[in-house]
């Protein structure tokens, strides 16, 4: 038999799961964004299991971890404001939407004598 | 007696307030004039200020200590006046040069480590006084601006480095060995027979210093390095910067307590250097390379009286003997140095005025009765004893009266080509001093020090031992002139041929591990190792205890 | 009279965030002045709080609104905090008059974009940093952590130019990437035992497989922020892309943070867990950095690339604290229990301190080198390193910095860098671990090989006559010789000032003991 708990528990190992497999594979940043988010998904399920546990103090659902989940999606939600702002501005300037290792690290230095 | 102790302060704030006042650029223009002035408050520190009470800047845990015994003031004050005088000469010598600022910046700098190290008295200060001479230093190096001066500043920089690393361990393992929180080099010495580390600490020590000293191997950065800088600059990394190693061994090595096999140790490899850099000396056709092995080889005999003295024992008086040959080595060396300057100047018509003497002080070197050089090597006679050792230095003293009379005649042989040129009093009056200095410090100090009596120095029987290894020198020297063409070319710094290609070997490991960089920097391997050091350090977590 | 010294610790952390709000209501013209009369005041904030915890001889700790953990946050403030909080408000002061003249309006303009939002970025970071070094509770400590990126990344890609966006958003993924495990790490402790506070934490936690797994999580995320080796992959192109100012805090600073936090981790929050041979894994990690860091530095071609990697290989030596500050099982305890508890503590404070004084004395040096690296490009138009020559005549004061920086990188004496190589050595000793000597040692030369890279065409002077660009102003090559000389001169800062980083440890002694 599995209770909710455990259902929920498992769900939120194979978000994680996921979310790792994509972070390293995929060589696209959008789908790396949304890696991370599935990532992070996997991550507050996880502390909502924990939160139905009840672990801090024997209740019957500890209201702490909804608190830090809320305050988590916020950062989680800033921070892929933030990333999808810099893949626009990135696909604005190259017209081109990948991290390209050989490319990316040439860029910086090249750049320098543009300015003078 | 206050005095002695704002005489210390003098020696090193007047370099050092001087090389403040280079912050000006209109100072910095000027400051060649006053580079001869710089070294005189140690000079007479040196004189005036011997054993009196330390200046201390304690804070409870980092001494900053400086205080003078007779060791440190024997060679504080030759060092000083060969400082002084090739100031002078410098003010003359690069008279049309450019760069006069700079040059004076790294003197200044170079100076005041070098002056340093003859007075501190714990780790922390000795070892900025020792790194700032070394790396100082390099600036003189390479101040010609040329491809060898710069080749010679690598070489010399690198060098120099693993003597700073070695010694920097070499201090660690001596400050841990000391109870307490004292810094004093004294009680490192103390604890040091005791320590748990002594062996790797002796080791540390002996190659830190030992290749300031020119130990071979170590030694071969100095004929490339000593050659390569101007004039005056080659006089003082010969005669003073040198002795920094010296004045290392000396107070750091356990002379209290013996240590038989290090002290073998240091007299095979300074006896081994000191004929090694005969033999290559003379194959050699720059004069002042012909003075660097020299250098070497005389250094290596240092190394040896002092292996003799750390196998049996010394005590403090008796180590007075070594200080005085390292002092005779100063100041004729550093007068050598600037006769070559003094030759280059000089005509053939003239020359004679610049040989005779410069021949008086080679010969010097060689124990040539009379001379101060003789004076040093019936000091250190007896630390040598009378069986193998003490030949060994007999036929020393040939050698390097075989290599003195090759740089003679190397001297002789790079006059300046216009027949009535005659170098100029800047240049003739400091090293006229210099050779005076050569000539009677060394029997002023012979008596003040204790070391002995003149009257026993002019025994016919002990002349004649001193002559004759000169007189075999002088036979073989004719040898030399007659067959020497067919010795074979060897290049400066001899083996660090083999050592620059060693280096090329390293480059190519470093293109390795750039491109092993290049692919860890890639953003699937990297996200992987991610995961693989979490596991890594889960796994040490889990299985450590 | 002074109020009670604890409420600075609310104050460190307003007075950043006010001057932000501020910045962003009277826009880009009046923001950099904000910035400037701020950074005084935080300085005397920051000393205020080192002198009172000097003086209480513990930790500060304050409690937001009055409630105690675990229902409330608290605040607190130990002697490595105090030290990082100065040194932060040092840099951030001087990166801002050093930035003044870049990032001023054009007298016509009425506000500029990037001046208005480098300004504002200052801001956040340092108040993120205060966070940071003052949060004792884990969840915070996230919070403050994703504000440091937030307010790090932006300030890569100022310029906008397409090479630094990229790079800033490489900085972002990874970064983001070490923060989700951190807080998986977070969760699971909060799941294991129900609170997130640092000192409560530290009395519940226990040897179970949770909290192994949330450690190992947490500290590798860390790491990933960190950039130690071979999680560095963004630190160069990020660090050298950036404009000078901005490069300075990201590695002066930035990266000391997620440091911070992986030893409050290890030796506040869980130090019964930690054992020598993970110790030893993290100095492995910081060796490699040392090696490869080096080497890679010696084969850039330009010199905000040579810095970083330079970064990349300084960060390495302050990993090597871990193995020192513990003890190698190999070792045997010293005989009596009361000696083993002795050794113990003199093991911890060598270590702990060379690891200190290493960290602030290379964010100066290193804050130092890359405005020095600014103003050399700005002066001749480019940074390619094999075309400094003559740059020593043309910015004198400038190189005189860098070469003053780069000698406590190297470890020379006086500087604060060779102090703390000083006592990293003699850790390596105390605690019988000499193999990590020969890092250290070999790591100087090292440095010494890439700066002399640098320093040999500037001090040699130039074949042909340089042709210059901009001209610099004096005031700003002063701000980059005195971050330089502050690193020198922590060298001479007396050891026993050091004690201060002692203070307010949560465990001093038993630390690695089994």
């Amino acid at each position: 038999m599995i209770d909710g708990t455990t259902l929920f528990g498992l769900c939120a190992a194979a978000l994680i799961g996921f979310g790792l497999f994509g972070l390293i594979v995929h060589p696209q940043p959008l789908r790396k964004i949304l890696a991370f988010n599935l990532l992070g998904g996997g991550v507050f399920l996880l502390f909502g299991v924990i939160a139905r546990r009840g672990a801090g103090a024997g209740l019957s659902s500890d209201p702490v971890p909804q608190a830090l989940v809320i305050t988590g999606l916020v950062v989680a939600f800033a921070a892929t404001a933030l990333a999808v702002a810099l893949l626009l501005r990135l696909a604005q300037a190259t017209g081109r939407i990948t991290l390209d290792a050989a490319a990316s690290d040439a860029a910086p230095t090249q750049t320098q004598d543009a300015d003078s | 007696m206050i005095g002695s102790e704002l005489l210390l302060l003098a020696a090193l704030a007047t370099p050092v307030a001087l090389l403040v006042a280079c912050g000006s650029r209109w100072v910095r223009a000027r400051m060649m004039a006053l580079l001869g002035l710089a070294p005189l408050p140690a000079l007479a520190a040196a004189l005036l200020a011997v054993d009196g009470p330390p200046l201390v800047f304690a804070e409870t845990r980092q001494h900053i200590t400086f205080a003078l015994d007779p060791a440190g003031a024997i060679l504080l004050g030759v060092a000083a006046l060969l400082w002084s005088a090739a100031g002078f000469y410098a003010w003359t010598y690069l008279r049309d040069e450019p760069h006069q600022g700079r040059f004076a910046v790294y003197w200044l700098l170079t100076l005041t480590g070098s002056l340093g190290v003859f007075i501190t008295a714990d780790l922390f200060t000795f070892y900025l006084a020792f790194a700032l001479v070394s790396l100082a230093a390099y600036g003189l190096v390479i101040f010609d601006g040329t491809p060898r001066a710069r080749r010679a500043g690598i070489i010399y920089l690198v060098l120099a480095l693993l003597g700073e690393v070695a010694l920097l361990m070499g201090f660690v393992l001596l400050a841990v060995a000391i109870p307490g929180d004292s810094l004093a080099i004294r009680d490192a010495v103390a604890a040091l027979p005791d320590s748990p580390w002594r062996d790797p600490t002796v080791a540390l020590l002996i190659v830190g210093f030992g290749l300031k000293m020119g130990l071979v191997p170590l030694h071969v950065w100095l004929p490339v390095a000593h050659p390569a800088a101007p004039m005056p600059a080659s006089a003082v990394l010969s005669g003073a910067i040198i002795k920094a190693g010296v004045i290392g061994l000396i107070r750091f090595l356990p002379f209290e307590t013996p240590l038989p096999d290090w002290g073998a140790i240091l007299t095979v490899v300074g006896l081994f250097t000191a004929f090694y850099s005969v033999a290559i000396g003379i194959t050699q056709s720059n004069p002042k390379t012909v003075l660097a092995y020299s250098s070497v080889s005389q250094m290596g005999f240092v190394a040896a009286v002092l292996g003799m003295g750390l196998a049996v024992g010394l005590s403090g008086t008796a180590m007075l003997v070594v200080v005085f040959y390292a002092a005779h080595h100063l100041l004729a060396k550093g007068a050598l140095f600037l006769a070559v300057g003094v030759a280059a100047a000089t005509g053939p018509r003239r020359l004679w005025w610049v040989l005779a003497p410069a021949a008086i002080l080679a010969l010097g070197v060689g124990g040539l009765p009379l001379t101060g050089g003789a004076l040093a090597k019936l000091a250190v006679k007896p630390l040598l004893g009378e069986e193998l050792v003490g030949l060994l230095a007999t036929l020393s003293a040939i050698g390097t009266t075989l290599l003195m009379l090759h740089f003679l005649h190397r001297l002789a042989a790079s006059a300046s080509p216009e027949p009535a040129a005659t170098a100029s009093l800047g240049l003739t009056l400091p090293w006229l001093t210099m050779f005076g200095a050569a000539l009677v410090i060394p029997w002023m100090l012979y008596e003040v020090t204790g070391i002995g009596a003149w009257s026993d120095a002019l025994q016919p029987k002990l002349l004649w031992a001193g002559l004759w290894p000169v007189l075999i020198g002088a036979v073989l020297a004719l040898g030399l002139w007659r067959w020497g063409r067919h010795l074979p070319q060897v290049p400066e710094g001899d083996i660090v041929v083999a050592g620059e290609r060693a280096v090329g070997v390293l480059f190519t490991w470093g293109d390795v591990l750039e491109r092993m960089e290049g692919k860890l920097r890639r953003w699937p391997v990297a996200a992987l190792m991610l995961l693989v050091i979490t596991f890594l350090i889960g796994g040490a977590l889990v299985g450590g205890q | 009279m002074m109020p009670e010294p604890s409420i600075l610790l609310v104050l460190a952390l307003v007075l950043p965030v006010a001057g932000l709000l501020l910045a962003l209501v009277a826009g880009g013209r009046h923001a950099g002045r904000i910035a400037l009369l701020l950074t005084p005041v935080g300085l005397a904030v920051a000393a205020a709080i080192a002198v009172g915890v000097v003086r209480a001889d513990e930790a500060l700790v304050y409690h937001l609104g009055g409630w105690a953990p675990p229902l409330g946050v608290a605040l607190r403030a130990d002697g490595l905090s105090a030290i990082l909080l100065l040194t932060t408000a040092a840099i951030i002061g001087a990166t801002g008059w050093f930035a003044r003249a870049e990032f001023r309006p054009a007298p016509g303009q009425v506000e500029g974009r990037a001046s208005l939002a480098f300004w504002t970025l200052l801001l956040a970071l340092w108040g993120a940093l205060n966070l940071v070094f003052l949060g004792n509770d884990l969840f915070t400590l996230f919070v403050a952590l994703e504000l440091l990126t937030f307010s790090a990344v932006p300030l890569v890609c100022l310029d906008g130019r397409a090479g630094t966006i990229e790079a800033a958003l490489r900085y972002l993924l990874f970064a983001l990437f070490g923060s989700v495990l951190y807080l998986l790490g977070v969760v699971l402790l909060y799941g294991a035992y129900g609170t997130l506070d640092i000192g409560l934490l530290s009395d519940l936690i226990q040897r179970e497989p949770i909290a192994l797994a949330a450690a190992a999580l947490m500290t590798v995320g860390l790491l990933a922020k960190t950039a130690l080796f071979p999680l560095h992959l963004w630190l160069p192109p990020a660090h050298a892309g950036a404009p000078a100012a901005a490069s300075a805090v990201l590695s002066a600073l930035v990266v000391k943070a997620s440091l911070f936090l992986i030893v409050r981790l290890w030796f506040d929050v869980m130090p019964e867990l930690m054992n020598p041979t993970a110790a030893q894994v993290l100095g492995a990690l910081g060796a490699a950095a040392i090696l490869f860091g080096g080497v890679l530095a010696l084969r850039q071609a330009r010199l905000k690339m040579l810095i970083a990697y330079s970064t990349v290989a300084q960060i390495g030596y302050l990993f090597l604290v871990f193995p020192l500050i513990t003890r190698p099982e190999s070792v045997p305890l010293a005989a009596a229990d009361l000696g083993a508890e002795l050794v113990a503590i003199s093991v911890s404070t060598s270590a702990w301190s060379g690891g200190v004084l290493q960290a602030v004395s290379h964010a100066f040096a290193k804050a130092a080198m890359f405005l020095a690296a600014g103003l050399i490009a700005q002066r001749l138009g480019h940074d390619r390193i094999a075309d400094l020559g003559g740059i020593g005549r043309a910015l004198p004061i400038t190189v005189l910095a860098f070469g003053l920086a780069g000698m406590s990188l190297m470890g020379l004496p006086p500087s604060g860098g060779f102090a703390a190589k000083w006592l990293l050595l003699m850790a390596t000793i105390e605690t019988g671990q000499w193999w990590w000597s020969l890092v250290i040692l070999g790591g100087g030369l090292l440095t010494g090989g890439y700066l002399f890279r640098v320093l040999a065409p500037v001090l040699a002077g130039a074949s042909e006559p340089v042709t210059l660009h901009a001209p610099v102003a004096r005031y700003r090559e002063l701000v980059v010789l005195a971050l330089a000389l502050c690193s020198v001169l922590l060298g001479f800062v007396r050891l026993g000032a050091f004690d201060l980083v002692q203070i307010g440890r949560l465990t001093t002694a038993g630390m690695g003991l089994p």
